[in-house]
């Protein structure tokens, strides 16, 4: 067995207002990840280090911190990439932290619920006439936007978003559209408003790195674009189309 | 019952050397910082123009002949090049084009505006110079 070091960033605003580093050794075979060194530190080391965890296979989305800057699910990096070297692990950037490695998600929860993520329709029709139908091109449009698991990797990823909290950001304008491009939806008229408003998509300058850190290959980048260029055409439509465009 | 007691929390301000700290960051930031010279190529275009409609025709020809306007031009051109390079890679990424069931990728997107670019530039020359 191997012995992996872990530079863990803890703050126990308990104790003081100063966060500071402390240092692990840990055993680990081949097939374990920072997530399972986390855990043997808790049960073995020292029970104090508190972090979020669930899964285990990067399906939960908890388990986010920065792993060696990056923003990673511990879940999902493995020791032996590391080896050799001291692994560093902090709080996921750009959220507030609670403690070690516990971060306040609030402000994403809120924005979530902002954009609306369900399905809204003008008129419901009664179940009795059946689901509301989509083919496979309609579905393919959307699917990667939903596959999202919450785990705010592309906010922590995202400067605009470090600079300016009130950013809308990746996973919620990439749910948004998710939406806006669903062909059962007809909220696109609730939803413009918000993702267009000054802190939506027009805030981002393309950085892309939302999307390198996707653990789930969505591509919120790509979401934000396709929502601004949705934006421009229907403002020029409205200028330029009489009644609208509609 | 346990002291409802709740402690601050630590908010941390992103460091101003933030785009140091990675590849992407840094290419990001190259990016766009490029985009200066072309405001600026811009600018001493305009001010030469302004000298040439005001009837000071030598007086452009001597900024233009200038080795300082033609060290920096060169400058902007390659800095220019870059700009233009990683926004036409980054349309294809944005706007892919489906044709059937292939879809295009982000350097066809680079390769085509490319040409398209040279094409453009080949016809104001001609307009402007060659007819």
């Amino acid at each position: 067995m191997d012995t992996a070091t872990i530079r863990v960033t803890r703050y126990r605003p308990e104790k003081g207002p100063e966060p500071f580093f402390q240092e692990y050794k840990v055993p680990y075979r081949n097939d374990m990840v920072v997530l399972d060194a986390l855990n043997y530190i808790k049960a073995n080391l020292d029970g104090t280090l508190t972090y979020r965890w669930s899964c285990r296979m990067g399906v939960c989305g908890s388990c986010g911190a920065s792993v060696d800057g990056t923003p990673k699910l511990t879940c999902a990096s493995f020791l032996h990439e590391f080896k050799g070297r001291t692994i560093t692990i902090d709080p996921l950037p750009n959220f507030p932290v609670v403690k070690d490695l516990v971060v306040n998600m609030e402000d994403f929860m809120e924005k979530l619920v902002r954009i609306k993520p369900w399905i809204i329709r003008e008129k419901e029709t009664p179940p009795e006439q059946g689901e509301y139908k989509q083919s496979a091109e309609e579905l393919e449009r959307y699917q990667q936007f939903s596959s999202c698991i919450n785990c705010m990797l592309c906010y922590s990823a995202c400067p605009i978003y470090g600079l300016n909290e009130k950013f809308l950001g990746p996973a919620a304008t990439a749910l948004a559209y998710r939406y806006i491009e669903d062909s059962r939806d007809q909220g696109r008229n609730v939803r413009f408003p918000i993702v267009h408003e000054m802190e939506g998509v027009w805030e981002c300058t393309l950085v892309g790195e939302c999307s390198v850190v996707c653990p789930k290959g969505v591509d919120p980048m790509l979401a934000i674009q396709k929502t601004k260029i949705l934006g421009a055409t229907n403002a020029i439509r409205s200028i330029l189309m009489p009644r609208g465009g509609r | 019952m346990t002291e409802n007691k709740s402690f601050p929390e630590l908010r941390r301000k992103l460091n101003p050397g933030w785009w140091t700290a990675n590849r992407h960051y840094v290419q990001y930031m190259v990016r766009e910082w490029t985009s200066l010279f072309v405001a600026l190529f811009s600018l001493v275009y305009i001010y030469g123009l302004s000298l040439w409609v005001t009837g000071s025709r030598s007086a452009f020809l001597n900024l233009l002949k200038n080795p300082a306007t033609i060290a920096f031009s060169f400058i902007a051109l390659v800095f220019t090049l870059y700009h233009a390079v990683t926004w036409f890679y980054l349309l294809g990424q944005v706007v892919p084009i489906k044709i059937g069931k292939t879809t295009s990728k982000p350097w066809q997107a680079l390769v085509a505006n490319l040409i398209l670019m040279l094409i453009v530039s080949y016809l104001v020359i001609w307009l402007l110079v060659l007819r």
